[in-house]
């Protein structure tokens, strides 16, 4: 008989080992190891997931497509969507607490097909967001080069910030060497970073997030101790001009744009702020990974909704007060003119950071507001190859990719093959979109999310009617109701009608959220109409020569 | 590309699965996996013994007991659901006043009492309901591995609806299935402990009576050795991971045994569990071998669907989880 003494080998989950008894768990001697991702590191990677700097480019972005916008109720509105999406998900989940997101939950509550219609589609397109961001983070290299030489007073940082942006004709397009050369840095640092296992990169993402919290904090102390005025002279001297605050208002006031407030207006802009928030929620996809899985992604993604409510309406309104709504306004309309270049050179699209930056004296806040955006597209990035990489691992495991992409590095933990190839393609796609004109092809990756969110509602929507057997609660024998209707169907329901409306908007204002071209949507056709395409002929494929059916691959079973 | 072409190659379905070690939601999913699947017969594959066991407290009418880190107190009329909720994680419970939960503390066979009784309580549970739920026409194979006490042989032995050959050669459809939840040594000092000679002998015992052309398929518990079904992390003597340039050190903690006995009676599949993190598909020779992994503490169910054909030279798989 084995040693069945307390305080011994391993136990799963509740108190570890050693508990004396009045902890309220004894363990027996057993074998085995147990790997659990809890709430922080689920957190971190709904947080990174986002980019919390990243919202000066959506308030940017909506201050510029419309005129008379405030961004406080559309950043409350589009939370509550979020929040609505947060339930509905939380169903799926816990119905199936694996990973790989819309795909595997679509594959079991609906079909194989649609599931792998959306499974290599946010494969697809989560690859090239890997890519985008790290465009995105090139574009904001000289910006932090500048901040680095102010910080430090080298005129050597600052002539390399030139040097990184000069551009020349490549292809199709007018290209930054330097820039595609510091994207592509940056992918392969995240694809060796995303070699390490889940945990430990959870851990570097939360620290890249406390980091931009950081800057966040600075920024939000920088606008709460000056005054107005300070800020209107704080200008003045950054331009050169003492009236540059004023010259910039007089110019969108002689353009005839209109400043001010309207409620119409700002709801226009919740898709952005929705956009703004992609993400949160992304934990969901790493669930097979998840501790306790229901409550893990719910506090995860609970914890990260309310920090960004926190920090973005407080930091919006901090600017509204420091800055003037009235010159954001104008300033977001005429940043692009020649007569705005005149006044000042204060990059209109840097939002917060641009003001942070004009407004700092002292080196640190410097070098913080120069390295968040940075930080945080490389926190991004390497949530976003965590993302990519389960989904094409579910993909590959279930036989629709080849099985080599499920395997699984013996040391990390990690789908190393998945890695490689998520990396490999993001890299391709930074280098095509340097030298070809690929803006038309991913005109639509704003619908393309709001597709992503649709489909993962409907499968809420779908789940209680399709298997009611995977969230019976067992003292009842059937599914939740309120009213008579289940409960995950309220949640689905609810989330669904959001996601109608953020395309809905998106599908009304192409010329904002992307414009409907032959080719762009043709993208869209190709990328979600693989999936199915691949799944028939793999499918056939397999019977050809298996008795098994890959389709029982992709039957959850009950746990009732 | 024929339509269901291979379909008519295929004489028996086996569906394995492996240490679950308690958790009442895969053994529901394992029952399930007959129809789901469409299986002939259910392998479980050992370590079905849970790990761990919460004292509940009774006090003035109210039960308390310490839930996923937390003390949940409910009312005594609650106490079922409050069992299948701390079951639910693989752990068993039992009403313990603070003398009881004192003794369990400083002695070790009153604590060994508690939980053998504990697991073979959940085992003829889990029989009764799998009288209950199984097809006629499935046939149900349980067979223990090092985690579970030897109390538990009696129980699955004598339950009307379980098969337990274990050490033994049984005959399923087209093929025989030869059992072995034995292991070698593991830092935990578990039963069914066996240095390598020893277990290849007993392996060699039960394989030794199966005619030379019968179509075997090995159910031992231990992977072989070096076989990428056996990569665990290397533990020290206090059963922390070695750390070897930052990263935990992986190496194969398999069985040399199995490994030899496998190369030498060259059995069509064979199945193997022990190693959680270990799924991995594997040949050694003609011998394809298996070890879906575990995933129990997630309520998850990984498994194996294996067909064989009549014929020796056709025989498929493909893991599951669900």
């Amino acid at each position: 008989m084995a040693d069945r003494t307390m305080n011994r080998g391993t136990g799963s989950g509740g108190s570890s080992s050693g508990a004396p008894a009045s902890q309220g768990l004894f363990t027996r001697q057993s074998s085995g190891l147990v790997r659990e991702l809890g709430i922080p590191a689920a957190t971190g990677i709904a947080l990174a997931s986002v980019a919390v700097v990243n919202t000066f480019i959506n308030f940017y972005s909506g201050l510029f497509n419309f005129t008379k916008v405030d961004m406080v109720l559309p950043l409350l509105l589009a939370a509550g969507i979020w929040l609505v999406a947060m339930f509905a998900y939380r169903y799926l989940l816990q119905a199936i607490p694996r990973a790989g997101g819309e795909y595997i939950y679509l594959s079991r509550i609906i079909h194989p097909a649609i599931g792998t219609m959306v499974g290599i589609a946010t494969a697809v397109g989560f690859t090239y967001t890997l890519s985008a961001n790290a465009n995105f983070a090139a574009a904001y290299v000289p910006f932090a080069l500048n901040s680095l030489g102010a910080a430090f007073n080298s005129s050597a940082l600052t002539s390399a910030a030139t040097s990184i942006a000069n551009t020349t004709s490549c292809g199709q397009v007018t290209c930054s060497p330097g820039l595609a050369i510091c994207a592509v840095a940056m992918l392969v640092i995240v694809g060796l970073g995303s070699i390490f296992s889940l945990r430990r990169i959870a851990q570097i993402i939360l620290a890249l997030v406390i980091f931009q919290v950081l800057a966040f904090l600075v920024l939000g102390f920088l606008f709460a101790t000056h005054s107005h005025q300070d800020f209107v002279n704080a200008l003045g001297s950054f331009s050169g001009h003492a009236t540059a605050y004023n010259d910039v208002i007089a110019l969108a006031n002689k353009n005839n744009i209109p400043l001010g407030v309207d409620l119409g207006a700002s709801l226009l802009v919740i898709p952005f702020m929705v956009l703004n928030y992609n993400g949160v929620l992304y934990s969901y996809y790493v669930g097979g990974e998840l501790k306790r899985p229901g409550s893990t992604y719910i506090w995860a993604s609970v914890i990260s909704l309310v920090l960004l409510i926190v920090v973005w309406v407080g930091v919006w309104l901090l600017m509204r007060n420091t800055i003037g709504l009235d010159f954001m306004q104008a300033q977001a309309q005429v940043g692009g003119t020649t007569d705005y270049g005149s006044i000042t050179s204060l990059q209109a699209n840097a939002g917060g950071l641009g003001y942070g930056l004009v407004l700092s004296g002292d080196p640190i806040t410097k070098i913080l507001i120069g390295l968040a955006v940075p930080a945080a597209e490389l926190a991004v990035d390497l949530a976003f190859v965590a993302v990519v990489t389960r989904v094409i691992f579910a993909l590959a495991f279930d036989r629709m990719l080849p099985i080599g992409l499920a395997k699984i590095s013996e040391r990390s933990q990690s789908p190393i093959n998945a890695v490689i190839l998520a990396v490999a393609v993001g890299i391709l796609f930074t280098i095509g979109g340097s030298i070809l004109n690929i803006a038309n092809i991913s005109a639509n990756l704003a619908l393309f999310f709001a597709l992503v969110l649709l489909a993962g509602s409907v499968a809420a929507l779908a789940l209680p009617f399709r298997r009611p057997d995977l969230i019976k609660n067992p003292a009842t024998n059937d599914v939740d109701r309120v009213g008579g209707i289940p409960t995950a169907a309220v949640w689905g329901a609810l989330s669904t009608l959001c996601a109608l409306f953020t395309v809905g908007v998106i599908i009304a204002k192409p010329s904002v959220f992307g414009a409907f071209s032959f080719v762009s949507v043709g993208s869209l056709v190709v990328i979600f109409f693989s999936g199915p395409i691949i799944y028939l002929i793999v499918r056939q494929r397999r019977l050809a020569s298996s008795s098994i059916d890959m389709n029982l691959a992709m039957r959850e079973l009950p746990p009732e | 590309m024929a339509f269901g072409q291979a379909k008519d190659r295929r004489a028996l379905r086996l569906f394995f699965a492996t240490d679950i070690h308690g958790s009442d939601r895969c053994f529901r999913k394992f029952l399930a996996a007959a129809s789901i699947y469409e299986a002939d017969a259910l392998v479980l594959g050992g370590d079905i013994a849970g790990k761990g066991l919460v004292p509940i407290r009774s006090h003035n009418g109210t039960l308390s007991a310490e839930v996923r880190g937390e003390v949940v107190s409910v009312p005594r009329a609650e106490e079922d659901r409050l069992r299948a909720e701390i079951n639910r994680l693989g752990f068993y419970s039992v009403i313990a006043g603070e003398d009881d939960a004192k003794r369990m503390a400083g002695d070790a066979a009153y604590l060994n009492e508690a939980f053998t009784n504990a697991i073979t309580d959940q085992i003829q549970g889990w029989c009764r309901l799998a009288e209950e739920r199984l097809p006629p026409n499935v046939r149900c194979i349980i067979t223990p591995g090092n985690d579970d006490p030897l109390a538990i042989d009696p129980v699955l032995k004598s339950a009307p609806r379980i098969e337990c050959p274990e050490r033994e050669l049984c005959e399923i459809g087209p093929v025989l299935l030869a059992s072995c939840g034995d292991v070698t040594p593991t830092p935990w000092n578990t039963e069914r402990e066996f240095p390598e000679a020893e277990l290849e002998k007993r392996l060699s015992a039960i394989l030794e009576p199966a005619p030379p052309r019968a179509k075997v398929v090995a159910n031992f518990h231990n992977p072989p050795y070096g076989s990428g079904l056996d990569y665990a992390a290397e533990l020290d003597e206090t059963l922390h991971p070695v750390i070897r340039g930052g990263r935990p050190s992986i190496i194969p903690v398999g069985s040399k045994a199995v490994r030899a006995v496998i190369k030498k009676y060259q059995p069509v599949v064979a199945l193997h569990g022990h190693i959680h993190e270990s799924k991995a598909a594997q040949r050694i020779g003609k011998t394809l071998c298996l070890n879906p992994g575990s995933e129990y503490s997630a309520d998850v169910l990984r498994g194996v669907i294996v067909d064989l054909g009549a014929a020796r030279d056709y025989n498929d798989f493909l893991f599951t989880s669900g």
